[in-house]
């Protein structure tokens, strides 16, 4: 199972400036590894340097210790699944899972032993006859699947695979995702902006941002403890309030928003970045779940703007003094209706700081 | 592609565009200075009082304005009947109207002359009709060349509109209905504004053709044009002068193509809703009925009347035709003949291998052309696209003379011999001319091909070579066929440059033939050539409405 090792990579297009910029990582063998970030941070264009589709500016990778950077794509022994699928529209569903075996010269009963095996791992057995065509989007992207694990690669490399497929069909095709991990799967590099799949599927996830990465970390880490404050924003429904530290002692930190309301907390539970003196400006991350409609002495009051009914839980705007908060109220606590006056207490435990607006 | 190979293909493309296309022309330019004080032939040129070649611009200039007219009333409305109305024979109409397509460029124009020209069927039939001298109704000169221009360069509009009028949205119209609009308002500033971009390419193909237009004012005897003063200036041993006149033809026609190119990528009102294209309104007053069936079947009929004559002709017996008004004696032995006598075969034969030499050279040009352009990126991609492109804008006349010139001396790009005069100089025209056909249709293909299939191939280990011969080819090929057969037929047909070029008797090709025995008064010899270069033409649209479903081809 191969160790990727990215080195200073860096890519510059003539038009769009540099979308990758110096970045160093190692993916470990046999890891399923998520580059998630908004369109256009860089995250595809890092895996297409990886499969060498790409040359890189400046930087290295490697496979193991084999640096492959000037490598054609055809040596490296990459599957490859892209989002638009790319099966080939004049070979049928076996030819196209074949496709790979036929170069590497592996013809005849082994061919179709390996052929019909990779189509039984995706539950597609029995249509290898089948035009492409004819596939529905879900099965399209089976094939290109089965297309890229049949020639046993040493990195499988997934761009956006189920981004576009319907909604339930991405849930069926992750879990399948999921199945076919084992002991001995391909060390995995998958591309996605929908956050939701890369913590589902990840072993560890790096949070991407024009072409920089903001976080390296397993999915939880990076859900309760955001590195930066663009991982705050990105990652969940979070808000993200500005505050000034008033006082910190060695077990507590208080911060002041600025309508005069003071929160105590954990003062550990805080970016690198951050500077706990008194006087420095932060950002107060408040998940939304972590929010709770409060009886009297809540510490933010305000309106509700919005609510939006989502079965277990209401999702709710609530313009305050420190801005429109967004909280997640469980549909067990009752009707709230639009105009309303709430109060909202938080969950202490789930507070964490970063950097003041304007850090990255 | 690696980079040595690629570096080899880009060096070797580069020469070829270089030696055949771009130099000839740039070859011609110098040549246009060397008339005396510089751009003395120039001043020349623009003299317009200087008599017949001072009038040459003006002509070309005025004939295609009014061509441009013409022929775009004839389109538009053909096209907004058949798209916007159903009525019996509805569809038959629909795929006669494309007939003139077919009409290969000599044979056409003949046909025209028989119709309507001097002695043809029209002035004899409207001359015995009301008594009078026939001679006064035949058409001549300007209006025999604007008929023909009408007649061949309609679909231009035609295949255009159609095609925005079909794409065009039904919801738009019935949001402007819905807002109040009269039909009159929904016009005024919905459809016809939507179809302003059909009608300028249209417009701007038309110019380009009729500048271009060699046949027609040969056959009228139109000789104020400027593709027929090239040759008369050269004849005189006035090099430097029709220099200027090829170079000024030339240039006229590259702003057309940049200005059309520049166009077709910046308005394309596109769809933006789904669903079913729009329906035919069903005619149902009977009065309209009458009215839209005649006004079509007429238009209908007097386009696909020069083909019916060529027909004829084929079947008449030479020299029966004189002053009837058609000829009076029939037989079949002209298309015997054509297979049975080797002196009626040669020219098919000729033209066949002259056609298929030339294509064989188009397609490797056309698809590396193609390739290159639309998967590699290198410095100067826009001069290349403008050098595959510059024959397609240049009049058959300018690339002939460009070649003459260039290759009536010993070049490097033709291993050092002289070309004029021998058999290569004619495929070698066509494989000038007829090279960005294969081009345009290979990218239009290409540019559908999603790059990720060849990126799926070679992340599976298949080498360039391997997927570009297992994917990319088989997925390029209905667009290089049709293409390469567009290129085919085209050659068959071609007479501007050939009968500059040719010279050589014993490979004499098919329109060289015609052109021979129309003049000598053999009309059915010449024109059962004509009938198998017709053959081959509508053979070639069938193909290639197969191979692609969609007739976009045609609108090269």
């Amino acid at each position: 199972m191969t160790v990727l090792t990215l080195e200073k990579l860096t890519k510059v297009f003539p038009r769009a400036g540099k979308v990758v910029d110096s970045i160093d990582l190692r993916i470990q063998g046999g890891e399923f590894f998520t580059l998630l970030g908004p369109s256009g941070c860089g995250k595809s264009t890092i895996l297409r340097m990886v499969a060498g589709f790409e040359q890189p500016t400046s930087g290295r990778i490697l496979f193991d210790n084999r640096d492959v950077t000037t490598e054609p794509a055809n040596r490296r022994g990459i599957g490859f699944v892209f989002q638009n699928y790319a099966l080939f529209p004049h070979l049928s569903v076996a030819e196209n899972v074949g496709f790979g075996l036929r170069v590497r010269k592996v013809t005849g009963e082994e061919a179709n032993k390996r052929v019909a095996e990779a189509l039984n791992d995706v539950q597609l057995t029995g249509l290898g006859a089948e035009r492409v065509e004819r596939l529905s989007g879900g099965q399209q992207q089976r094939v290109a699947l089965a297309r890229a694990l049949v020639i046993r690669p040493s990195l499988l490399l997934l761009d956006e695979p189920l981004s576009n497929l319907d909604a339930k069909l991405r849930e069926d095709t992750r879990a399948m995702l999921r199945t076919l991990r084992s002991a001995n799967s391909p060390t995995t590099v998958y591309v996605t902006h929908d956050q939701a799949e890369a913590m589902g599927m990840s072993d560890r996830v790096a949070v991407l941002n024009q072409g920089r990465i903001h976080q390296v970390a397993a999915p939880e880490e990076i859900y309760e403890n955001p590195a930066t404050r663009f991982v705050a924003d990105f990652i969940g429904r979070n808000n993200v309030i500005d505050a000034t530290v008033s006082a910190v002692t060695d077990n507590s930190a208080t911060v002041r928003f600025k309508d005069g309301n003071e929160i105590t907390m954990d003062p550990a539970h805080k970016a690198n970045d951050v500077v706990l003196t008194p006087g420095s400006q932060v950002g107060v991350c408040i998940r939304a779940e972590s929010l709770r409609l409060a009886t009297a002495n809540g510490t933010f009051s305000g309106t509700v703007t919005d609510v939006e009914y989502a079965g277990p839980v209401r999702t709710c705007r609530v313009r305050t003094s420190v801005g429109d908060l967004q909280a997640e109220v469980p549909s067990s606590a009752g009707r709230l209706v639009k105009g309303q006056s709430v109060r909202l207490s938080v969950v202490e435990s789930a507070l964490h700081l970063v950097g003041p607006q304007g850090t990255a | 592609m690696s980079r040595l190979p690629k570096i080899a293909v880009l060096v070797a493309l580069t020469l070829i565009l270089w030696g055949y296309i771009v130099g000839p022309l740039v070859g011609t330019f110098q040549r246009s200075l060397t008339g005396g004080a510089p751009f003395a032939d120039y001043v020349r040129f623009f003299d317009f009082r200087g008599g017949v070649q001072g009038e040459a611009m003006l002509g070309s200039l005025m004939i295609s304005v009014l061509s441009v007219i013409t022929s775009g009333i004839v389109g538009v409305f053909l096209a907004v009947i058949f798209q916007r109305w159903d009525f019996p024979l509805r569809r038959v109409c629909q795929v006669l109207v494309l007939v003139p397509i077919a009409l290969p460029p000599l044979m056409g124009v003949a046909a025209f002359v028989k119709l309507y020209g001097l002695g043809g069927t029209f002035p004899q039939l409207l001359g015995d009709f009301f008594g009078t001298d026939p001679n006064g109704y035949a058409i001549e000169g300007l209006a025999g060349v604007l008929l023909v221009h009408t007649l061949t360069m309609y679909p231009y509009f035609y295949l255009s509109v159609s095609a925005a009028l079909e794409q065009s949205d039904d919801s738009l119209e019935e949001a402007a209905y819905g807002l109040g609009a009269t039909t009159f308002q929904t016009w005024n500033r919905v459809i016809l504004p939507m179809l302003t971009p059909a009608i300028v390419s249209g417009a701007l193909l038309t110019f380009m053709s009729s500048m271009a237009s060699y046949t027609a004012p040969l056959l009228f005897n139109v000789d104020y044009v400027m593709t027929r003063q090239i040759m008369s200036a050269d004849a005189n041993a006035e090099m430097a002068f029709s220099s200027v006149v090829s170079v000024m033809l030339a240039a006229i026609s590259i702003v057309f193509l940049i200005v059309l190119r520049q166009w077709e990528n910046r308005t394309v009102y596109r769809t933006q809703s789904k669903g079913g294209r729009r329906k035919r309104q069903r005619v149902t007053n009977p009065a309209m009925k009458v009215v839209i069936l005649t006004v079509s079947l007429v238009s209908t009929i007097f386009l696909i009347l020069p083909i019916a004559m060529i027909f004829v002709l084929a079947f008449s017996v030479d020299g029966s035709w004189r002053t009837a008004a058609l000829p009076s004696e029939y037989t079949t032995r002209n298309i015997v003949k054509l297979f049975t006598d080797s002196m009626n075969w040669a020219p098919i034969q000729n033209s066949l291998v002259m056609s298929a030499i030339a294509v064989c050279g188009t397609v490797l040009l056309g698809v590396s052309c193609a390739y290159v352009l639309g998967r590699m990126s290198f410095r100067g991609k826009t001069a290349f696209d403008i050098a595959i492109m510059l024959p397609w804008a240049l009049p058959g006349t300018v690339v002939a003379f460009n070649l003459i010139k260039s290759f009536n001396v010993p070049s490097v790009f033709s291993f050092g011999k002289v070309l004029v005069g021998t058999y290569a100089i004619v495929p070698l025209a066509y494989f000038v001319r007829f090279s960005p056909l294969v081009f345009r249709s290979t990218a239009a293909s290409l540019s559908q091909l999603d790059p990720s299939l060849e990126e799926a191939a070679r992340s599976l280990g298949s080498s360039w070579w391997y997927a570009f011969r297992r994917i990319t080819l088989p997925l390029l090929y209905p667009g290089i066929a049709a293409g390469a057969l567009l290129a085919f037929v085209n050659g068959i047909g071609e007479f501007v440059a050939t009968i500059l070029l040719h010279v050589h008797p014993r490979y004499r090709p098919l329109s060289i033939a015609i052109f021979d025995e129309f003049y000598r008064g053999n009309f059915g010899t010449a024109a059962a050539w004509g009938v198998v270069q017709v053959v081959l033409v509508l053979l070639v649209v069938i193909l290639t409405q197969r191979i692609q479903r969609h007739g976009a081809i045609l609108k090269l």
